[in-house]
C-alpha cells in the first residue's frame, strides 16, 4: 500500500548517492529535530567521528511528553514511512544497526510496527544488501519500561543497554560514544518520518515551507475543550490562535468554553494566557513568551473553569514522579514543589508558596541547567509560567480559603 | 604538570585529575558528595559546580562556561582558570543543601554519623538553619541490608557512592537503585544481602549516616573516640588503617589511604578482626615458676629474672642448646631485640619462626573481573610479619630452623633452653607443640592466650595485641610499615617491646623509632620506611 503510493522510492534515490551527499541534502533543507530540542539533524550526523568503524542508530518512539500524540500517529498510520526514513538515515551515517526504542505502552502500535519491520525484512528493505545494494541494516524494536526521562537521548541508551534509565554525563556525546560506547545518533520518529521527503522531493522544497528558521512541515496535536481535538499538519507559521480556532484543525472551542491557558508545546515548554495566543508554532517565537522553546508543539488547552491550582498540581506531580532520582536539584526539588501544589489544591496554600515555588524553580536551574539532562529545565518551565501568568488567580484563590485551614494542615504535619 | 588557576591562586597539578581532585589537594574546601577518587564520576550531586573558563568548542578560545561545570567530571587543562568562591557557586551549593536537607530527618542526636557527617559539615558552611520546608517530609524506610551493614534510607544523599563500590571494588553487584524520584532508594535484591569480605568499606564511602555498621552502632559517638595511625595485622596485606578508640578501648578500624597497599579500603576480616584485644582470658601479668612455687614478678624485676636465668643455664648446660621461635606477629623491633638478647648469652642459639597461618586462597578483587586490575587482595597468609622475621633472620645469620625443625628437635630434647613467642590471635599450639614443655627445662613462653605450652613454661611473659604496641610490619609488597600504639595493656603494664628492650640491656623507655634506627647500621633494608600519605582533612 506505501509503496503504491510512493513510498520507498526515496530510500531507492538515497542508495545511489553517497551517504555524505545524503547528510547535506539534509543539512541544507535544515531539518530540525523534532523531539523537543530542534536540533539540526543534519549537524547531528557531522558529529559522527570520522574514523569510526561501527555506528548505531536509535529511534526516539518513547514519546511520553503530555499531551503528544504525533509520534503515536505516525506510527500507527505510517509505519513504512518511519523505516523508510531510517534507512535512509541508517544509510547516511552509515550505521549497521537501527533500535527503534518504543515506550511500553504502546502495545497496538507496536505490533504495528514489528509487522511493518517484518514485511521490510520480507521485501528485502531491511537485512543484508538491502535493495540489491552493498548496504546492510539490522532493525530491533525494543520497548522500553514505563520512564519519561528514557526519552532522553542518553536515558534511552543507558534503558536500552538494559540499566536503570539514568540520563549519562556528557561528554562524550553519543555520537562518540553511545549505545553499548559505540558511536550513536538518536533521532525522533518525527525528524526521521522528514527524511525520505526531503531526499525525494529536494531540499530546496522542504526548506521552502515555513519560515527560515523553522523548515518543513510539522505535526501539531491539539487537546483539550476543543471541538476537534487530534494531530493536524502545517507549516511552522501558524499560531496557536490558529491552531484551536481554524476549521480544518481544532475547530474552535466546544460551545461555553473559553481560553483560559494553553501549553503550546507540551506541558514542559511552559504556558501561555489567553492574550498570547498569536504566538507562532516554530523554534523560535516561544522564547518571546518565556517559554521553554517548540518543544513536541503539542498543544494543551485549559478552558476558564479549570482551577489552575489543579493544573498546577497535575504538572507538578508528573514531573515529581518522573525525575529520575539522580541530580540532586531535579530528585528533590520536582517532589518539593508537588507537594506545595498539592497543599495548595487542597486549600491551604500560602502566598508565600508562590514565591518559594518560584525561586525553587530558578534554584533547580532554569536554563542554563544545573543537571545532567534537561528534564528540570521542563519540570520547572511550566510552573514557572504558572505561578507568573496566573499569579492573581492563585493568590485570589489562596485568600478565599477557609481561615485557620493552612494553620490546621500545617500542625497536622508537624 | 598543568598550571590552572583556582579563584586567583595558581596551582600546579597532577596530570588528567579532575578539577575537584585538584582543588581538593590544593587545600580548597570544595563541597561534593558523590565524587570518590577510587570510584567513577557520576556527576550526580551536583555540589562541586564551579564557574570554568574552557576553550569553546568552536574557537578553542579560552571563555567562561555560560553554564555552571561539575568539576568532578572536568580533567583539568593547562591555562584553564576555575571560580569556586563566586556568587553563582555559592547560591547552587544553598540551593543544594535545601534540597539534600528537604527530607532529611533531624536525627543527628541519635545518629551515628554525627560528628563525621558531610551533610553536617555543609550544611554547617551553606546551609540555612531554617528549612522552608512545611509539608509532611517523605520519610523513605529503614532496612536491614545485610549481616554486617543497615541502610538508613531516609538520611540518603543518593550519592550511589555505596552501589558503585560493590559494582566496581568488590565486584559483588549486590546494590541498587529502586524507584524513581525523591522516592529512589538504595536496595539489595530480594534474597541476596549485602555480604562480601568487604561490604564494611559501603560504611565508609557514605558521606552521611545512611550506611551503618552494626558493630559499631549506638556504641560511641565518634567525637569521643580517638584514632591512631596502625597496619592492620589481620593478613599480609598490610593495610594502613586508623584505630579509633577511648578509655583503652579499641571501638572500631578504619582504612587509612596508601595509595601502595590498600587504596581507601580494607577488608571485614581486618576491620572486625580486633575483638580478640578485650578478651579477658588475656596473660597479663608476667609468671615465673620453680618448681611448683609460682610468681609474679614486678616489671622492674622482670629483666634481671630472665638474663639471671638464661646465663646460669648457659653456663651450666653450654650455649649451644639454646634456641628461640620467633612469631609472625611479632615486630621487626621485637624480634631483633629477642635475637640481640638470646644471641648476647648465647652466640650459638638457634632461630626458627613460627606457623604461618593461612586460609583458603588469596581473594582478589573485584571478584569475577578476569583480566581486570586487581583493586585488593585478602591474602591468604593470615599474619602480618612474616617478610620482616625472614628478613631478619636471614640478615643476622646463624642457625636457623623452620618451624617443623624445631618442634621435632625440641622435641628430641635437643635443646634445653628455648624462647618461644606466640601472639597468635587465634589458638595455635598443637599437641605436638605443647609436648616439647616437657623436654625443655628453661623455656620461656610469650603468649596472648593460655594453651599448653603456657602451662609448661619456666617463664610465661604476656604478649600483648597490636594495638598496645609499637613497631613495623612488613607487607606482602616488601614495604617496612610503621604503627603506632594506641591502647595501654590491660594491665598496664609494659609491652613486648619495653620488656624485650630491657632484657636485651637497654635501659629507658623504648621507641620503635630509635630500635629502628640501630637496627639500620646493619640491615639496609631498615632504612627505608613507608608510612601513607595523610590526606586534607576535607577529602573523603
Amino acid at each position: 500500500m506505501y509503496e503504491s503510493r510512493g513510498g520507498y522510492r526515496a530510500v531507492r534515490k538515497a542508495l545511489k548517492m553517497t551517504p555524505d551527499e545524503v547528510v547535506a541534502e539534509v543539512k541544507k533543507a535544515n531539518l530540525r529535530g523534532r523531539g523537543g530540542a530542534g536540533f539540526p539533524a543534519g549537524v547531528k550526523w557531522g558529529f559522527l567521528p570520522k574514523d569510526r568503524t561501527t555506528t548505531l542508530l536509535c529511534v526516539n518512539a518513547d514519546e511520553s511528553e503530555p499531551p503528544t500524540f504525533s509520534n503515536r500517529v505516525l506510527m500507527e498510520d505510517d509505519p513504512h514511512q518511519l523505516l523508510e526514513g531510517t534507512i535512509i538515515t541508517g544509510y547516511a551515517t552509515q550505521a549497521q544497526v537501527a533500535y527503534i526504542y518504543m515506550r511500553v505502552e504502546f502495545h497496538e502500535q507496536f505490533h504495528i510496527l514489528q509487522k511493518a519491520i517484518d514485511e521490510a525484512y520480507a521485501a528485502g528493505y531491511l537485512g543484508k544488501k538491502i535493495f540489491g545494494s552493498d548496504y546492510s541494516l539490522e532493525c530491533y524494536l525494543h520497548r522500553g519500561a514505563g520512564a519519561y526521562v528514557c526519552g532522553e537521548e542518553t536515558g534511552l541508551i543507558e534503558s536500552l543497554e538494559g540499566r536503570r534509565g539514568w540520563p549519562r554525563i556528557k561528554p562524550p556525546f553519543p555520537a562518540v560514544e553511545g549505545a553499548f560506547r559505540r558511536p550513536t545518533v538518536v533521532n525522533n520518529v518525527e525528524t526521521l518520518s522528514c527524511v525520505p521527503h526531503i531526499i525525494e522531493r529536494g531540499a530546496d522544497w522542504f526548506a521552502g515551507i515555513g519560515p527560515p528558521h523553522s523548515t518543513g512541515p510539522k505535526l501539531f496535536c491539539i487537546s483539550g475543550p476543543v471541538s476537534k481535538p487530534g494531530c493536524y499538519e502545517a507549516a511552522m507559521e501558524i499560531t496557536v490562535g490558529e491552531l484551536i480556532e481554524r476549521d480544518d484543525m481544532g475547530g474552535g472551542m466546544l460551545p461555553g468554553r473559553k481560553v483560559k491557558a494553553v501549553f503550546p508545546g507540551g506541558v514542559s515548554m511552559g504556558a501561555l494566557t489567553a492574550d498570547e495566543l498569536d504566538m507562532k508554532m516554530d523554534f523560535v517565537d516561544p522564547g518571546n513568551y518565556g517559554l521553554l522553546g517548540l518543544g513536541t508543539a503539542a498543544a494543551m488547552v485549559v478552558d476558564q473553569d479549570t482551577d489552575m491550582r489543579m493544573v498546577l498540581r497535575n504538572v507538578a506531580r508528573f514531573f515529581g514522579t518522573e525525575s529520575c532520582g539522580q541530580c540532586t536539584h531535579c530528585r528533590e526539588g520536582t517532589a518539593w514543589m508537588y507537594r506545595i501544589a498539592t497543599r495548595m489544591e487542597e486549600g491551604a496554600g500560602r502566598i508565600e508558596d508562590l514565591d518559594i515555588l518560584l525561586e525553587t524553580a530558578r534554584n533547580m536551574g532554569m536554563m542554563p541547567g544545573l543537571s545532567i539532562c534537561g528534564l528540570p529545565d521542563g519540570a520547572t518551565f511550566p510552573i514557572e509560567t504558572i505561578v507568573k501568568k496566573f499569579r492573581s488567580e492563585l493568590e485570589e484563590a489562596i485568600r478565599a480559603q477557609a481561615p485557620g485551614r493552612v494553620e490546621a494542615v500545617l500542625s497536622a504535619v508537624n | 604538570m598543568p598550571k590552572i588557576i583556582i579563584d586567583n591562586h595558581q596551582i600546579e597539578c597532577r596530570d588528567g585529575i579532575p578539577v575537584l581532585q585538584a582543588a581538593l589537594e590544593a587545600g580548597f574546601d570544595v563541597p561534593h558528595y558523590c565524587y570518590h577518587p577510587s570510584l567513577s564520576v557520576v556527576a550526580s550531586c551536583r555540589l562541586c559546580l564551579m564557574e570554568m573558563k574552557m576553550p569553546h568548542p568552536k574557537t578553542q578560545e579560552m571563555v567562561w562556561s555560560p553554564k555552571l561545570v561539575p568539576s568532578c567530571q572536568t580533567p583539568v587543562r593547562d591555562g584553564m582558570e576555575v571560580r569556586f568562591k563566586s556568587e553563582a557557586v555559592t547560591k547552587n551549593q544553598k540551593a543544594c543543601m535545601e534540597f539534600f536537607l528537604l527530607n532529611h530527618p533531624l536525627d543527628c542526636p541519635v545518629c551515628d554519623q554525627a560528628g563525621e557527617c558531610y551533610l553536617q559539615d555543609y550544611s554547617y558552611h551553606f546551609g540555612d538553619a531554617e528549612s522552608r520546608m512545611v509539608d509532611q517530609k517523605l520519610v523513605n524506610p529503614k532496612k536491614d541490608i545485610g549481616p554486617g551493614t543497615l541502610l538508613y534510607q531516609d538520611r540518603c544523599v543518593m550519592c550511589t557512592r555505596c552501589v558503585r563500590f560493590t559494582a566496581e571494588i568488590s565486584g559483588t553487584h549486590e546494590l541498587c537503585m529502586v524507584h524513581r524520584g525523591s522516592r529512589t532508594e538504595i536496595d539489595v535484591f530480594p534474597g541476596l544481602p549485602l555480604d562480601n569480605p568487604l561490604q564494611g568499606n559501603v560504611v565508609d564511602v557514605c558521606p552521611v549516616g545512611s550506611m551503618l555498621d552494626k558493630d559499631f552502632l549506638f556504641k560511641r559517638r565518634v567525637w569521643e573516640l580517638s584514632g591512631t595511625p596502625s597496619i592492620c595485622p589481620g593478613c599480609a596485606t598490610g593495610c594502613s588503617i586508623r584505630i579509633d578508640h577511648v578509655d583503652n578501648r579499641v571501638y572500631r578500624l578504619k582504612p587509612r589511604y596508601s595509595p601502595k597497599v590498600n587504596d581507601r579500603w580494607m577488608c571485614d576480616e581486618g576491620r572486625f578482626g580486633f575483638k580478640y584485644v578485650h578478651e579477658p582470658k588475656r596473660i597479663s601479668s608476667p609468671i615465673v615458676r620453680r618448681g611448683l612455687e609460682r610468681t609474679t614478678p614486678s616489671w622492674e624485676q622482670l629483666p634481671e629474672i630472665v638474663r639471671f636465668r638464661f646465663q646460669k643455664h648457659v653456663s651450666g648446660n653450654g650455649a649451644d642448646r639454646v634456641a628461640a621461635m620467633l612469631s609472625p606477629f611479632m615486630a621487626c623491633e621485637e624480634a631483633w631485640l629477642l635475637i640481640r638478647f638470646i644471641r648476647g648469652v648465647a652466640p650459638e642459639a638457634a632461630l626458627a619462626m613460627g606457623p604461618v597461618p593461612a586460609e583458603g586462597e588469596d581473594q582478589h578483587f573485584p571478584v569475577g573481573a578476569a583480566g581486570q586490575a586487581v583493586k585488593f587482595t585478602i591474602f591468604a597468609e593470615k599474619c602480618p610479619n612474616r617478610r620482616g622475621i625472614e628478613m631478619l633472620l636471614r640478615a643476622v645469620g646463624g642457625a636457623t630452623l623452620t618451624f617443623e625443625e624445631f618442634v621435632e628437635q625440641s622435641g628430641k630434647g635437643e635443646f634445653s633452653a628455648a624462647w618461644v613467642v606466640g601472639g597468635y590471635p587465634k589458638p595455635w599450639v598443637e599437641k605436638d607443640t605443647a609436648k616439647i614443655a616437657a623436654n625443655i627445662e628453661l623455656l620461656v613462653v610469650q603468649d596472648i592466650f593460655d594453651s599448653g605450652l603456657v602451662a609448661g613454661a619456666a617463664i610465661v611473659l604476656p604478649a600483648r595485641a597490636w594495638v598496645e604496641r609499637e613497631g613495623s610490619f612488613v607487607s606482602a609488597a616488601g614495604l617496612v610499615q610503621p604503627f603506632e600504639r594506641a591502647i595501654a595493656t590491660p594491665d598496664g603494664g609494659r609491652h613486648d617491646g619495653q620488656y624485650l628492650y630491657e632484657i636485651a640491656g637497654y635501659e629507658g623507655l623504648f621507641s620503635a623509632e630509635r630500635v629502628r634506627e640501630m637496627m639500620a647500621e646493619s640491615i639496609s633494608a631498615f632504612r627505608e620506611i613507608y608510612e601513607a600519605p595523610v590526606l586534607p582533612a576535607h577529602t573523603h
